[in-house]
C-alpha cells in the first residue's frame, strides 16, 4: 500500500476528505502537527531524562568504572582489571551474604505472597468494614521503617518485650529466646518484621486486581457447584496473574536489595548472621575504605537483579501472564 | 547579590583570606548534642577568635554519624574544611597517602609541640617521619564498678586474675551480672574486649611486637588471650551470656548497672559522661567508681592503660589559611586549664597534653580527675598498651570486632580468629597502612 493510498483511505474513512483541504496538504499539516507533538513530548521528557542521567546513569557508570579499580574513596583510582571480581569468588563473607539474600528471597516469595493472596481474597468476600481492614493492613507499610524496627526490637527484647509480658502470666515459653541475638533466629526474625510491614501492600494491590475480575465468572462457578478454593484457583489466580507476576518480580528484586531492616535492627549481626549483600557492601565501602571492591559487589547485586528481571520478561513473552 | 552568593559558596568550600585581612578558618566537627555545641562554640572557638582578631575560626557542626563520610566526599572533590578531624590515625592514613593533609613539622617546631603534646600521641600522627595529624582526645579502657554494691557485698577491687575471677564468680552466684556488656547498639564495641584481653593477658610488649611485625598474631599468647575471653563469655560473666550479649542495649545496661543488677563495666573514658544520668541521689541512689584493668597473666604490668586516640586534627593540604589554622591548633594544645574546665563542665575528654592537679577546676569530678592524672602518668612513664581502634589498620580493626563476634557465636575458634587477624594484618603491613606504633617501657 502506497502512502497516497493510505492518505486517501484515511481521509475518506474519517469523513473529512471531501470537505477539508486537499489531501496532500492536510497530510503535511497532520504530519507536522504529529512532529510537533513528538517534539513536545520529548521536551516534557527532557527534565526527567536529565535527572535520570544525573542520578541513575551517571552513578551507574561510575560504579561500573570503579569496580575495576582499587579506589579507596579518596585520591586516585588505579585500574586493576578483574581483581575485585576474582576476590569476590574467594570472599566467604560475600558467599554467605548471597546465601542470606537467597534465603530472604525464598521467605519473601512465599510468606508475604501467600498472606497477601489470602488476605485479599478474604477481603474481597466481604463488603462491610473492607475499607477499615484495608487501612489496618496498609498502615505498617506507610510507617517509617525506623519506627517499625524500634517497635519490634522492643517486642522481641527478651527482658522488656513479649517474653516479660508472658512471664507475668506465668507463661515461660519465650524465656531465653533471643530472636535478634541468636544467629539461628536472627535472619528469620528480621525478615518477619519486614514481612509484617510489607504484606499489607500486597493485600491492597492483589485486592485491586481481584476487584477487576468479572463477578459473572464467580456466579457461573457457584452455579456449577465450585467451592471457594476452586473459585480462587480457577478464577481469582488466573484473573490476577499479571499483577501476581509483577509482585513476584518486585519482591525478588527488592529482596536482593534489602538493606534497611537488617541495618536498623541487627547491623548485620549477631556474628554476621544477617549480613546480606547490601550490608556487606556498605561495610566494605565505608568501614573498610574499599569502595572499589564494594562497587564490584554492587555490580554483582545488580547483575543478579537483572537476571531475575530477564527471567520474568522471558516468561512474559512466553505468555505466562495470559 | 550574585557576587555575594559566590563569595559565600567559596567560603563554604574552604577558608579564604578575606579583604579585611582576617583569615577565615573553616573547621568541621561531628557533635550532636545542642548544649555541647554551644559550649564548644563559646569556649573553643569564640574565646580564640576574641584573643586573635585577625583570625576567624568558623566551626561547622555535623551529625556525628555522618561527619567522616561528609569529609571524605568533600576532600576527595578538592573541597572541605581547613581543619579536618578524623576518627584516628589509621583513618587519617588514607588522606595522607593521597596528599590531602599538610605536613605539620614546621609548625611543630615553631610552636614546640613536642613539649606540649604527649610524645606517644604526637608520634602516632607521624607517617614517613612527617607529622600530619594531632591527637584530639585519648580515651583508655578501664573498669567502672558499682561502688555502693561493692560496699554492700563486702567486695574489693581485684588486682590480679585470681581476684578478678573470684569476684566474677561470686557476683554470678548471687544473680548479679558481673560485667554489663552488649553490642546490640554498636557491633564495633566488641573490640573493647579484644583490646582488653590482648593487652592485659598477652601484654603490651607482645602487642607491640605483633603491631610492628616482629611476631605473628598466631602466637599462642594471643590465641590463649582470645580463648580466655571466650571462656568468660561462655560462663555468662559478660552480658549474661553470648546470645544476651548480642541483644543487650547500652541504655538498658547502664540502668541495670546503676541499680546494682550488674557489678562492673569494661568501657572507655568516654563513659564518665553517662554516669551522672544514672547514678547519684537523683537517680538510682547508688554510687560508682573505677579501677584499672588488672593483669590477667603473670608478667603483665599493673596499672596498665591501653592508649587510644579518640580523634585527630589535621590541616588540609590546599588550605589557604594553614598558618592561621596551625596557630589555632597550637592554642588548643597550649591551654590545659581550658581543656580541664571543659572536662569538668561537659565531660569533654581533653587532648593528650600534660595535665597537673592545679589545672583542674574545683567543680571537676574527683574520679574523672584521678583518671586523667593516672592516664597522663602512664603515658609519660610508658606503661601503656594499644587500643585496636587506634593502632590497628582498618581491615584488621574490623576483624577485632566482626570476627570476635564469630568466635563468641562458635563460628570461629580462637586460633582461626588469630589466623584471620594475622593474614589481614600482614597484607596491611605490606601496604604501609599500619599507623606508627609508640614503644612503651616494657
Amino acid at each position: 500500500m502506497s502512502a497516497n493510498q493510505i492518505t486517501r483511505r484515511f481521509s475518506s474513512s474519517n469523513g473529512e476528505g471531501f470537505f477539508s483541504e486537499p489531501p496532500a496538504r492536510g497530510n503535511t499539516r497532520r504530519r507536522s502537527r504529529r512532529k510537533k507533538y513528538q517534539l513536545l513530548a520529548w521536551v516534557f521528557m527532557l527534565p526527567f531524562f536529565l535527572v535520570n542521567v544525573l542520578v541513575v546513569l551517571g552513578p551507574s557508570l561510575s560504579t561500573f568504572y570503579y569496580s575495576f579499580t582499587d579506589w579507596s574513596g579518596v585520591g586516585a583510582a588505579h585500574f586493576i582489571g578483574l581483581a575485585n571480581f576474582q576476590r569476590l569468588f574467594q570472599d566467604t563473607d560475600f558467599h554467605l551474604a548471597v546465601l542470606y539474600n537467597l534465603i530472604w528471597v525464598a521467605m519473601f516469595l512465599t510468606v508475604p505472597i501467600a498472606l497477601g493472596l489470602l488476605g485479599s481474597f478474604l477481603l474481597s468476600q466481604i463488603k462491610r468494614f473492607q475499607l477499615l481492614f484495608r487501612a489496618i493492613y496498609f498502615i505498617p507499610y506507610i510507617l517509617a521503617s525506623v519506627v517499625n524496627a524500634a517497635i519490634w526490637q522492643q517486642l522481641l527484647d527478651p527482658q522488656q518485650g513479649l517474653a516479660s509480658v508472658l512471664d507475668r502470666f506465668n507463661v515461660h515459653i519465650l524465656d531465653n529466646v533471643y530472636f535478634l541475638g541468636d544467629k539461628n533466629l536472627a535472619l528469620a526474625s528480621v525478615a518477619f518484621v519486614d514481612n509484617w510491614h510489607f504484606w499489607g501492600f500486597l493485600v491492597v494491590i492483589f485486592l485491586a486486581a481481584m476487584q477487576s475480575i468479572d463477578t459473572e465468572l464467580y456466579n457461573a462457578a457457584m452455579v456449577d457447584g465450585a467451592g471457594r478454593w476452586r473459585q480462587f484457583y480457577h478464577i481469582t489466580l488466573p484473573g490476577i496473574r499479571s499483577v501476581l507476576g509483577l509482585a513476584l518480580l518486585l519482591v525478588t528484586v527488592w529482596s536482593l536489595l534489602v538493606f534497611e531492616y537488617p541495618f536498623i535492627m541487627t547491623q548485620g549481626g549477631p556474628a554476621g548472621a544477617t549480613q546480606v549483600m547490601t550490608l556487606l557492601l556498605y561495610k566494605d565501602a565505608f568501614a573498610l575504605n574499599e569502595p572499589g571492591y564494594a562497587a564490584a559487589m554492587g555490580l554483582c547485586v545488580s547483575l543478579l537483579a537483572t537476571i531475575v528481571a530477564l527471567i520474568f520478561v522471558f516468561l512474559r513473552r512466553k505468555g505466562w501472564e495470559r | 547579590m550574585g557576587a555575594s552568593v559566590a563569595a559565600s559558596l567559596l567560603a563554604a568550600c574552604g577558608g579564604q583570606a578575606n579583604p579585611a585581612n582576617i583569615a577565615d578558618i573553616v573547621y568541621w566537627y561531628g557533635l550532636d548534642d545542642g548544649s555541647h555545641r554551644a559550649y564548644m562554640q563559646a569556649h573553643d572557638v569564640d574565646a580564640f577568635n576574641k584573643a586573635n582578631p585577625n583570625i576567624d575560626v568558623q566551626i561547622s557542626f555535623k551529625p556525628e554519624a555522618d561527619v567522616d563520610r561528609l569529609i571524605q566526599i568533600a576532600l576527595s572533590s578538592g573541597k572541605g574544611p581547613d581543619i579536618v578531624p578524623t576518627p584516628g590515625p589509621s583513618y587519617a592514613l588514607q588522606y595522607i597517602n593521597s596528599n590531602l593533609f599538610l605536613d605539620l613539622d614546621a609548625y611543630a617546631q615553631q610552636y614546640d609541640w613536642k613539649s606540649k603534646v604527649s610524645g606517644w600521641a604526637l608520634d602516632a600522627g607521624r607517617v614517613h617521619n612527617k607529622l600530619y595529624s594531632l591527637p584530639g582526645s585519648y580515651p583508655t579502657l578501664i573498669i567502672y564498678y558499682n561502688k555502693t554494691l561493692f560496699a554492700q557485698k563486702g567486695w574489693t577491687v581485684p588486682t590480679n586474675r585470681q581476684e578478678f575471677e573470684s569476684l566474677a564468680a561470686e557476683a554470678m552466684g548471687q544473680g548479679i551480672m558481673p560485667f554489663m556488656a552488649g553490642n546490640a547498639d554498636s557491633r564495633g564495641s566488641s573490640e573493647w574486649y579484644t583490646t582488653m584481653f590482648f593487652n592485659h593477658y598477652a601484654g603490651p610488649q607482645a602487642v607491640y611486637q605483633a603491631l610492628t611485625g616482629e611476631i605473628p598474631w598466631t602466637d599462642p599468647v594471643f590465641v590463649d588471650a582470645i580463648a580466655l575471653l571466650l571462656s568468660y563469655f561462655q560462663k555468662g560473666w559478660f552480658g549474661g551470656g553470648v546470645k544476651q550479649y548480642f541483644t543487650n542495649t547500652f541504655n538498658a545496661l547502664d540502668a541495670e548497672f546503676a541499680k546494682g543488677k550488674a557489678a562492673m563495666d569494661v568501657e572507655g573514658s568516654w563513659a564518665f559522661s553517662n554516669w551522672p544520668s544514672y547514678f547519684g541521689p537523683n537517680n538510682s541512689g547508688m554510687d560508682y567508681d573505677w579501677f584499672p584493668i588488672p593483669p590477667l597473666r603473670t608478667g603483665v604490668p599493673q596499672n596498665l592503660y591501653t592508649l587510644g586516640i579518640g580523634y585527630t586534627l589535621s590541616v588540609k593540604a590546599s588550605s589557604k589559611v594553614a598558618d592561621a589554622s596551625a596557630k589555632y591548633l597550637n592554642w588548643l594544645y597550649s591551654t590545659p586549664q581550658r581543656a580541664a574546665q571543659e572536662l569538668a563542665d561537659i565531660n569533654f575528654p581533653p587532648p593528650p597534653i600534660p595535665l597537673n592537679p592545679v589545672d583542674f577546676p574545683s567543680n571537676v569530678d574527683p574520679r574523672v580527675k584521678r583518671h586523667y592524672l593516672a592516664l597522663d602518668q602512664a603515658s609519660s612513664q610508658g606503661t601503656f598498651g594499644y587500643t585496636t581502634w587506634t593502632f590497628w589498620p582498618p581491615r584488621s580493626d574490623v576483624i577485632a570486632y566482626d570476627s570476635l563476634d564469630k568466635v563468641l557465636s562458635g563460628d570461629l575458634t580462637p586460633a582461626q580468629f588469630c589466623a584471620q587477624m594475622n593474614d589481614t594484618f600482614k597484607q596491611e603491613l605490606a601496604q604501609g597502612v599500619v599507623p606508627p606504633i609508640p614503644k612503651g617501657q616494657f
